[in-house]
């Protein structure tokens, strides 16, 4: 077993014990979070030790070493949408370089199922589960790009060519995934990823508003699970399938459901911080009106902290090792 | 024993006569049936039956009188009954605004060419091989299902980059629910077709059918791009145009034939019947963009020029008239060079060098179905091609 610097500290602590929050290195990060940014801090610091776990996901890095055509056409159209404020280039520019190492993390939480779950830890990850993993993050990355192209009614010929080039940068991912996918050669795995896309599109349509059945975090609570959920309870799952660990199969669902909706949580949070008119944030929609701000943010600390637990609760499923191990790190990093 | 013989011979025939119509299905009495048992059809022939005298098929120009062979159309309009009712039934398990746009392009009101090639390959094919089993024939009709998806989520799409306003003689969907939503939309249709594709259980469908996605993408950004260099041109052009129009006919015929258990060879008479059909069906399209009025077409013509798009009939025109290769290069951005151009490509032998080049696919189209064993199926695949030459007139 690989030692790295911030596991050290929960295996001396306690050992083979992955099931409880250790209570003692919880208050420590807590203290340390004098501000959010040191906790980010904790988070870059759990995925940058998973990487060295799984190796570093390869997402976006194939595409641009294949040479394609398109990939220098894209780079040409990008260019000339600087300055004229289409979402498109905000959204490149996170997917490519991405300070929080967020862009390909999707990728890495799938890897590190993959090895997590693997009985025999010297067996390496499977070239099918890496491109199950690739084909995670191309698809989250389509789903982007395609949410960023905006409604214009009056002409605009900036804008036109930037949601023509977010129509066709969203269209390649989804079509190279979509290669990738047939070539796996698995039926299940390509009805469940088609599932995950189908979701993300219906998100679209879920308002979260409440009636007569859902309260208005029901909804969130739908809303996220279709448009994040199922693309990482299915990846998981998939990766899973590939790996013929058929007895965790609903592991790899409910812990990549979970997940998500736990980092979806973490991020709503982060953002309604940082939101210069908290009224129009989702989070403001949530609770009935007139919630003081700070009671806002700690109901939905509460809200994400059950799907933290539950995750974690979901790892001790697995098998103790390093990949595994990473994961709870990942799960409690979130908790900032 | 010469009577008994001939007793035995005609009961085989007539065996075979309604076994071999019983997979056109329950409707008893419609057209292709009655033609079948009426006529004595001569290019009815198969190898078990007893030989009549079947004219030969090989000669590159078949010229068959249009009256008496049933189209394509007619022949496979049983199959796809309910296409486009199935089609919206898989897309109205969602939210109802999704459903709306989703279904809106699936009204039948497009020209379903690519489900009859699709199904008429599948029929002939299945002749050919004596391939009778009904559910090969289910995964075929789901294929020209898949096929239509596919091309109605890349109509949606190209419809939000083009930014077009109409479809059809109806509002395009952008314009009704806006860009951002009818993107969505299109992914919607994509994912189901998808799932449509895995129940089918065939590896190599799938992996047919997505090539056929990685196509359409590539076909539309080289369409973003001119070539500098005008040589390269046309090659550029009909790669293109292989990758935007004919891929997803050529595959979704070779799928069917794959369904059917046709070897490599004869997956490759489907791919390049459906390939050459293909090119020259995208090649007539850029011809009567310049030659047919806007009421023929539902559209203004000379939409591709004011689209910037220099389709054949301009790149033959070029040859002649080198002026016309700024306006190219500069996609006819100039105010008036939409109007020179056309002028100049009527001026030109444009026009007729696309029609030639549209009958030298057709041709082969035709050579490569001669290769099959000669039915009414296979005949209107052959009357298809015809048919699309008659259109350029």
């Amino acid at each position: 077993m690989v030692s790295r610097n911030g596991l050290i500290c929960w295996k001396t602590l306690q050992s083979g014990c992955i099931r409880s929050t250790n209570p003692v290195n919880v208050t420590i990060s807590r203290r340390l979070c004098v501000s959010s940014q040191i906790c980010q801090n904790n988070w870059v610091q759990a995925v940058s030790n998973a990487e060295k776990i799984v190796g570093l996901p390869t997402s976006f890095l194939s595409l641009r070493s294949e040479a394609i055509d398109e990939i220098s056409n894209i780079a040409v159209y990008l260019k000339k949408l600087i300055g004229t404020g289409h979402p498109l280039l905000d959204t490149a520019k996170n997917l490519m370089y991405s300070q929080d190492k967020t862009n390909q993390t999707r990728g890495l939480l799938v890897l590190l199922v993959s090895k997590a779950a693997k009985i025999d830890q010297t067996q390496d990850i499977l070239p099918k589960q890496r491109t199950l993993a690739e084909i995670t993050d191309l698809v989250h990355a389509a789903h982007l790009i395609h949410t960023g192209v905006i409604n214009l009614n009056t002409p605009n010929e900036s804008l036109e060519m930037g949601n023509k080039m977010a129509v066709l940068c969203g269209d390649f991912l989804l079509a190279r995934s979509c290669v990738l996918l047939a070539n796996l050669q698995n039926l299940k795995v390509v009805e469940l990823i088609a599932q995950a896309i189908s979701d993300f599109s219906t998100a679209e349509f879920i308002d979260i508003v409440a009636n007569e059945t859902d309260s208005a975090l029901d909804r969130w609570r739908y809303q996220s699970k279709l448009r994040y959920g199922t693309l990482l309870a299915h990846a998981c799952q998939s990766s899973l399938i590939l790996g013929d660990n058929v007895d965790l199969v609903e592991f790899g669902k409910y812990f990549g459901l979970e997940i998500a909706l736990a980092w979806q949580a973490n991020n709503e949070i982060q953002s309604y911080k940082n939101a210069k008119e908290k009224a129009d944030h989702v989070l403001f929609k949530l609770f009935p009106p007139g919630t003081p701000f700070k009671e806002v943010i700690s109901n939905f600390q509460a809200v994400r902290d059950t799907h933290v637990d539950a995750a974690l609760q979901m790892l001790g499923e697995l098998p103790k090792n390093d990949a595994s191990l990473a994961l709870c790190n990942i799960a409690r990093a979130l908790k900032y | 024993m010469v009577i008994n013989v001939k007793l035995t011979n005609l009961l085989a025939y007539s065996s075979l006569a309604v076994r071999r119509v019983s997979h056109l299905g329950k409707h008893h009495g419609d057209l292709p049936y009655q033609l079948l048992l009426s006529k004595p059809n001569p290019l009815f022939h198969h190898k078990k039956q007893i030989q009549t005298v079947v004219p030969s098929t090989s000669t590159k120009n078949v010229t068959v009188p249009v009256e008496n062979i049933p189209t394509a159309d007619s022949l496979v309009r049983l199959d796809l009954e309910g296409l486009y009712e199935d089609i919206r039934e898989g897309l109205s398990e969602t939210q109802p605004e999704l459903k709306l746009i989703a279904q809106y392009y699936f009204n039948g009101e497009g020209k379903a060419i690519r489900p009859v090639i699709t199904m008429c390959m599948a029929r002939a094919i299945n002749f050919h091989l004596d391939q009778n089993t009904p559910s090969v024939l289910q995964k075929q009709k789901k294929i020209a299902q898949i096929a239509e998806m596919i091309h109605t989520a890349s109509l949606v799409h190209d419809d939000v980059i083009d930014v077009a306003d109409s479809r059809r003689s109806r509002p395009s969907v952008n314009i009704v629910w806006g860009q951002r939503k009818s993107i969505i939309a299109g992914d919607f249709i994509l994912a189901m077709a998808s799932k449509m594709l895995a129940r089918l259980q065939n590896k190599q469908v799938i992996i047919l059918l997505s090539q056929v996605l990685a196509d359409l993408v590539q076909g539309e950004f080289m369409q973003l791009g001119a070539r500098e260099n005008k040589d390269e041109r046309f090659a550029h052009y009909s790669e293109k145009t292989f990758k935007k129009t004919a891929s997803l006919i050529a595959y979704s015929c070779q799928a069917v034939s794959v369904l059917s258990g046709a070897d490599s060879t004869l997956q490759a008479v489907a791919f390049q019947y459906g390939r050459q059909i293909g090119m020259a069906f995208q090649l007539v399209d850029d011809l009567l963009d310049f030659i047919a009025t806007s009421a023929q077409l539902g559209k203004p013509v000379a939409a591709d020029l004011r689209l910037g798009l220099a389709t054949a009939p301009v790149l033959f025109a070029a040859q002649k008239f080198t002026e016309l290769n700024p306006l190219i290069l500069r996609r006819f951005q100039e105010p008036g060079d939409a109007e020179t151009a056309f002028r100049l490509v009527l001026r030109s032998d444009g026009l007729q060098r696309t029609k030639d080049l549209a009958r030298q696919y057709c041709n082969d189209a035709v050579t490569q179905i001669a290769q099959l064993t000669p039915s009414p199926y296979q005949q209107a695949l052959v009357t298809l091609a015809h048919q699309l030459l008659h259109r350029m007139k």
